[in-house]
């Protein structure tokens, strides 16, 4: 069968290929873990799924990992001395799937699009938050103002949001929320086939000409189709990958990542993800957590080092911060702070006033328990989060008398919780390229997802000076003080591992790695199978 | 599995006790389980996780360093019960609904009798699934799901048997007396309807076990950190190739637990069906 396998695929790619297409026909597939809540970019909200977003769109500048920017489909951009305007030189060479050109237009046609209300207003109110008007200046030069300076606005142009809708396609798309086949983009493959459940389609787009400066090669893609198959279950792709069904899989738990590294046909490689870590964030609107003695005497009560290494075999970095360890924002000195003391665990909730304990152990005050609960939609669960709950929910009953309950529910259901404020602690990680952008989204009184509830006028002060200047230095200062304001003054985040992307494959295929701006799974572009 | 019990209940009287003992394990483990184990099946050490069967460990400690052999003698409690729970309900549901059919108007027989059939048309596990999509996860919901699926199994064979009975000698008896309905059906039907419920619902129980534990393992029974066999098994699958002990015992002790419950209930079919046992 194994034998088999390799001819069978050389058929596909055979039936597969276009007399026009004058590059070799290669197929690949590749187990994914995540299935996308929607295909349109400009509203993408997974990290996981940041690796289909680029096989079909491209952005307007390309994101290095030292944090400088890099031409995509604008070749150039000018920031004005007072940080106010933008302007953009656009490729004048590029067409999207549908046929539409890309132009001046185009551009400005997508930015507008974010302010029809309720498209997207968690980016309309952080990431455009500055944003006044596009005008086209000339057919491939585009003008963008701002009302006030935004450090982050070249992120933005850098980031999945900024991934170029065909304009007759924003128009006329028939669902344009979830994307799908009639959302035409740039990017080097074309979708064709999206099967609920099941599995993703691209076909090489052979007139891409166009990718991000910095990327291996020039021209169409290598491989003239990719399937992404939707294959939650760990251990099942780990079985489609050694048993050759698929060639590549991403998200590889730690209990097989030894089994892997032994095995002579396949690789594997790991990224530390851009953006904060994976954290516990306390409700402390309402009690028990509005009580800073409470929130502290969690994160007392958990032995986090031990919680990693019996859920990731070791192989999870532990976070200290609320920005992940591989941001330049990252304060280092916040390490060893906290954490792990159960006998200061009980002594702070006896002082908070939870003395008594219940027949099952759980601590109570004036005959409520002490219970605090998580609701997780289950699309963003990944890295076994279920499990580190579970740790979680574990250390804190044995260590504390703490009820931690952990109602993992569909997107709808948790965002329901969220909205009534029928939660007590909220897991998230944020991807995002630039972790200033992710903060201003967590931290700030009116932010997006500030599921802390928790305001402080400095902190947000401190934030918003960050994004107006941009002085790197200065940034890191201020976003130092504002990680200090979280994780140690008023204790309403619970930091716990940095996430990390793998990628397993045989090692036949060639080109895979990271994307350098966001440490997930590039796209598929630079991919090839052979030597 | 029909095989394996098959064997089991005819290789002497010596082997044929087996099923007996562990059931009675069974319902010890169900009563007082701290008799069976001394550890907490909710307490995770998580420096301890994945330790193979040792001396501390019998059965080894799963992914949060929790005693895999607590949580099988502590999940026998979750398991049985909704087995246990569930079966009652349909059996006390599907005689009333079968005796209801069986002395109702030919109209009303037909429509109750033809709703039984649309329902033994699904798989019960599938019936099941439906109720839970629709009431969500939890305990109660999973008992009233398999309750729900497994009811027209009981109902139309209490329907057979009460058209028997209705026109049997004694109750035309009973009638030429003058005797009220209701005293006929409590004195004379009911009884002699009930005798192949006890057949039944053994095997019955049996297939309610593997329906909650399969129902758990989707996610649907008793949520973590509850220890449930269905859910053990769930949580152990993604370690398969590291920690076989976490899965094989919970494992085991759904396949014995309705191995035992088949071979047990088939006795008293053999009887009841007039064959030696």
């Amino acid at each position: 069968m194994k034998r088999l396998i390799p001819v069978l695929l050389l058929a596909v790619a055979a039936c597969g290929a276009q007399p026009a297409d004058s590059a070799p026909a290669t197929t690949l597939t590749w187990a994914i873990e995540t299935q996308p809540i929607t295909l349109n970019p400009q509203l993408w909200a997974q990290n996981k799924v940041r690796l289909l977003v680029f096989n079909q769109f491209d952005a307007l500048l390309s994101k290095a990992e030292d944090g400088s920017f890099r031409p995509w489909l604008a070749t150039s951009w000018k920031v004005s001395d007072d940080k106010l305007t933008y302007t953009l030189d656009l490729r004048d060479d590029v067409t999207f799937h549908d046929g539409t050109k890309f132009d001046a237009a185009a551009v400005k046609a997508n930015l507008d699009q974010f302010l029809v209300p309720g498209y997207n207003p968690a980016v309309a109110a952080i990431q455009l938050k500055a944003f006044d008007r596009a005008e086209v200046a000339a057919p491939y030069q585009v003008k963008i103002t701002l009302k006030e300076a935004d450090a982050l606005f070249l992120d933005f142009l850098a980031s999945p949001y900024a991934g170029q809708v065909s304009p007759k396609a924003l128009k006329s798309a028939k669902d344009l929320r979830f994307g799908g086949l009639d959302l035409a983009g740039t990017g080097p493959f074309i979708l064709d086939r999206y099967v609920q459940g099941q599995e993703i389609h691209y076909r090489r787009n052979p007139a891409y000409n166009w990718p991000p400066a910095g990327a291996a090669h020039r021209g169409p893609a290598h491989l003239s189709e990719i399937t992404y198959r939707f294959l939650p279950e760990a251990a099942v792709r780990i079985g489609a990958l050694s048993s050759g069904q698929v060639q590549v899989i991403e998200g590889v738990p730690a209990t097989d990542v030894a089994l892997i590294k032994k095995d002579p046909n396949l690789a594997l490689q790991t990224s530390l993800n851009s953006g904060t870590a994976y954290s516990y964030y306390f409700n402390t609107e309402h009690a028990p957590f509005d009580d800073q003695r409470v929130r502290e005497a969690f994160r007392e009560a958990v032995n986090v080092d031990a919680v990693l290494k019996s859920v990731y075999q070791g192989t999870a970095t532990r976070a200290w911060s609320i920005v992940g360890a591989k941001s330049p924002f990252y304060d280092a000195t916040l390490e060893n702070g906290y954490g792990g003391d159960v006998a200061k665990a009980n002594a702070l909730l006896d002082a908070a006033g939870w003395k008594q304990r219940d027949a099952e152990g759980y601590r109570v005050k004036a005959g409520k328990r002490l219970t605090v609960r998580e609701v997780a939609s289950a699309p963003f669960v990944r890295d076994r989060r279920d499990i580190l709950a579970q740790a979680v929910q574990a250390q804190v009953k044995q260590n504390a008398g703490i009820d931690l309950q952990v109602k993992i529910v569909d997107q709808g259901s948790a965002q329901k919780a969220l909205d009534e404020n029928e939660y007590e602690l909220f897991g998230n990680s944020r991807g995002d390229s630039d972790a200033g952008a992710a903060l201003n989204l967590i931290l700030p009184e009116k932010a997006a997802i500030n599921r802390t509830r928790f305001a402080d006028p400095k902190v947000d002060s401190w934030l918003a000076a960050a994004s107006a200047t941009h002085d790197q230095a200065e940034r890191e200062k201020l976003y130092a003080r504002v990680q200090r304001a979280a994780v140690v003054d008023n204790a309403i985040v619970f930091p716990l591992y940095v996430p990390a992307d793998q990628i397993a494959a045989q090692k036949s295929v060639q080109g895979l790695g990271f994307d350098p701006a966001s440490g997930t799974p590039a796209s598929a572009y630079d991919v090839r199978i052979g030597t | 599995m029909p095989k394996l019990a098959h064997v089991l209940a005819r290789s002497g009287p010596k082997l044929s006790h087996v099923p007996v003992v562990f059931l009675a394990v069974l319902a010890l483990a169900v009563a007082v389980p701290v008799l069976l184990t001394a550890a907490d099946p909710l307490a995770a050490d998580p420096l301890n996780a994945l330790a193979p069967p040792n001396a501390d460990h019998w059965f080894g400690t799963d992914h949060l360093g929790r005693d895999v052999l607590a949580r099988v003698v502590h999940g026998a409690r979750h398991s049985l019960s909704i087995g246990l729970a569930a079966s009652l309900l349909a059996v006390a549901c599907g005689t009333l609904l079968g005796l209801a059919a069986g002395l109702s108007p030919k109209w009303l027989d037909e429509a109750l009798a033809r709703s039984f059939d649309v329902l033994s048309t699904l798989p019960e596990l599938l019936l099941a699934l439906l109720v839970v999509a629709i009431t969500g996860p939890g305990t109660v919901n999973v008992i009233f799901a398999i309750a729900i699926a497994q009811i027209p199994n009981y109902a139309r064979v209490i329907r057979a048997q009460t058209f028997v009975v209705r026109h049997s000698g004694y109750v035309e008896q009973a009638l030429t007396f003058g005797r009220s309905r209701l005293a006929i059906i409590a004195g004379h039907v009911l009884p002699n309807v009930l005798g192949p419920i006890p057949v039944l619902a053994t095997i019955g129980l049996g297939q309610a076990v593997i329906a909650s534990a399969g129902l758990s393992f989707l996610g649907m029974g008793p949520q973590p950190p509850a220890a449930e066999w269905g859910a053990m098994l769930s949580e152990a699958r993604n370690y398969l190739r590291v920690a076989w002990w976490e899965a094989l015992f919970p494992g085991l002790a759904i396949t014995l637990t309705v191995v035992c419950l088949t071979v047990v209930g088939r006795r008293p079919q053999r009887r009841f069906e007039g064959r030696k046992p």
